[in-house]
């Protein structure tokens, strides 16, 4: 890749990661610290070992949530609105191709959620230590996937504001996270529809990213080992569906007519 | 292949074809086989009615719309080599710019995507500020800006880069009598420093004032393109006659001929004539005790022109169902 094509592309990250700061996205970590707070004083009444699992359990269930919450927001919202306010008009008749807006956009959204992430595994780090407890290397594993999850929810967010409203796209992302969240109701759904053909329901199944695949919460909370391996094949699952939801973005932000 | 002899803009035989709906069956054809050459260093005007397929064309050229059929080359080079976007600029119609943003901050970010270094950003950033009158603004966040003030980035942030040719998408729009008047300042020196300026507008008296050729579009459809005293010429239709005195006679005499009802100037007055009738108004008018003070032929404006060809398609409804 040549030197200009990463500098275009870092400029278009760069510029969505400061929208994000400047319109005040990043708010939502006053809400995480006020939760981990409150955790924090409302717990300590309770036994040593009882308290740190329920911190960490908080901790990391708040994470995912919120996590989740902004990549729908921010995916939608910031893609959406440079096509439904025209922003990128100027920026396309530059020598900046659609595959490289997309790709920009996606890395600037990407690495606010980095920051995200960041800020409130710290957060959590720093309300363990604060009520006593120590800080539990192990809980990053558990990190990682989640943020691994919600990179996945904004390349499908990004997704659906290529072809879509931003009002549709929302929609449309959560129904994909949370049918995610829940595929084993789509692989049971002969229960409830016996004559549903075997080929849908496992199409279905397997088209759904299945964010159950990143949940490592309760095992690193209550001790049970994570290995490498373990988020070795998370990562593999990862990167295919991110290739595919990216894929499948570029070739309709590349046929998209903008009028 | 590149060559500075080429045309600047050169278009054969564009079409587009917009599908409204699930099924697309509802269609209109924005823009029908459309031929144009645009001159290097020429200021090219643009004109046509809402809907005639303006914007259309500009959106083509930068690729935001794709065409159906047809080919375009920009500076020598074909329109999918992005080369000559490094040598362009372009005003979208209404633009918008981020509201978080201040003009220096997104003066830095266009450069950026236009490859430009750091060091030329910041120092043409200053001048074009300076040109748009935003120098005062040029660190408050946008979402303060007016939309004049708005459409002043905009023309600096399509110069940035010194480009050999601007695409400007209804410039005017939006400015106060003294942001036109510094826009036509800035266009006409463009051209004077050897620049192409393809500009689209329906204010026709700002095209008639710059324009060194243009274009009229109807309906998707190129009408007419030339020098404006080619496209007018034809249409010289009447003559003006200044006479004085001859009273009441005179003025009969005039009608007689087949002039309009005349308009008192003071102690002069003036009909209207065709040419065909002239030689005889003139001899009826002195007969009757007038002088005949001039005789001035009236070349049709841009605008009536443009109203007399466009006026009734406008109202039209431009899109139908399709097969």
């Amino acid at each position: 890749m040549d030197a200009g094509r990463l500098s275009r592309i870092a400029a278009v990250a760069a510029n969505t990661h400061r929208e994000a700061v400047r319109e005040r996205v990043l708010y939502n970590l006053v809400f995480f610290a006020i939760v981990m707070i409150l955790s924090g004083l409302l717990l300590g009444q309770l036994s040593i070992r009882q308290d740190e699992k329920i911190i960490k359990d908080i901790g990391l269930a708040a994470m995912d949530v919120f996590g989740t919450l902004i990549g729908v927001f921010l995916g939608v919202s910031l893609m959406s609105k440079e096509i439904e306010r025209r922003s990128l008009y100027p920026l396309l008749a530059k020598p900046l191709s659609r595959e490289e807006f997309l790709a920009g956009k996606f890395l600037g959204l990407s690495f606010t959620l980095f920051v995200n992430v960041s800020v409130m595994a710290a957060g959590l780090y720093a309300t363990l230590l604060a009520t006593g407890r120590g800080a539990d290397p192990a809980l990053l594993k558990a990190v990682l996937p989640i943020y691994q999850g919600l990179v996945l929810v904004v390349a499908i967010a990004v997704l659906f504001s290529t072809v879509t409203s931003s009002a549709l796209a929302a929609v449309g992302t959560v129904c994909v996270v949370v049918a995610g969240r829940y595929s084993d109701v789509v692989r049971n759904m002969r229960d409830v529809v016996p004559d549903a053909p075997t080929w849908l329901i496992e199409g279905l199944y397997y088209a759904m990213p299945n964010f159950r695949n990143f949940d490592f919460k309760n095992r690193v909370v209550y001790g049970d080992p994570v290995g490498w391996n373990d988020i070795g094949f998370v990562t593999v699952y990862w990167l295919l569906y991110l290739a595919l939801t990216l894929g499948a973005a570029a070739a309709a932000f590349r046929s998209r007519d903008f009028h | 292949m590149q060559s500075s002899s080429s045309p600047a803009l050169r278009i054969a035989g564009l079409t587009k074809t917009y599908r409204l709906g699930l099924t697309g069956r509802v269609t209109r054809q924005a823009l029908h086989p459309l031929d144009l050459e645009v001159r290097r260093g020429e200021i090219f005007g643009y004109l046509g009615p809402n809907g005639s397929g303006k914007t259309t064309t500009l959106k083509v050229l930068m690729g935001l719309v794709r065409a159906d059929t047809g080919t375009v080359e920009v500076l020598g080079l074909p329109l999918a080599d992005p080369a000559w976007r490094r040598r362009a600029g372009y005003l979208p119609e209404h633009p918008y710019f981020y509201d978080y943003l201040t003009p220096a901050e997104y003066l830095g970010y266009a450069g950026r995507l236009l490859g430009l270094e750091a060091g030329l950003i910041a120092a043409r950033s200053d001048e074009l500020l300076r040109l748009v009158g935003l120098s005062d603004s040029r660190d408050v966040p946008m979402r303060r800006f007016s939309k004049g003030m708005v459409q002043r980035l905009g023309l600096a942030q399509a110069l940035l880069n010194d480009p050999e040719i601007v695409f400007l998408d209804e410039p005017m729009s939006g400015l106060d009598p003294i942001g036109r008047h510094m826009v036509r300042n800035i266009i006409l020196g463009l051209r004077e420093r050897g620049k192409t300026v393809f500009f689209s507008t329906h204010i026709l008296p700002d095209a008639e004032t710059l324009c060194d050729r243009l274009a009229l579009l109807r309906a998707g459809r190129l009408l007419k393109v030339g020098r404006l005293d080619e496209i007018l010429s034809i249409d010289i239709s009447h003559f003006e006659v200044l006479c004085s005195g001859g009273g009441a006679a005179a003025r009969e005499a005039a009608a007689g001929a087949g002039a309009g009802a005349a308009r008192e100037i003071g102690e002069r007055w003036r009909v209207e004539i065709d040419e065909s009738a002239l030689p005889a108004l003139v001899a009826a008018v002195t007969a009757a005790g007038a002088r005949v003070l001039g005789v001035q032929p009236v070349r049709e404006s841009l605008e009536e022109y443009f109203f007399r060809e466009m006026g009734g398609d406008t109202a039209r409804d431009p899109w139908t169902l399709g097969d």
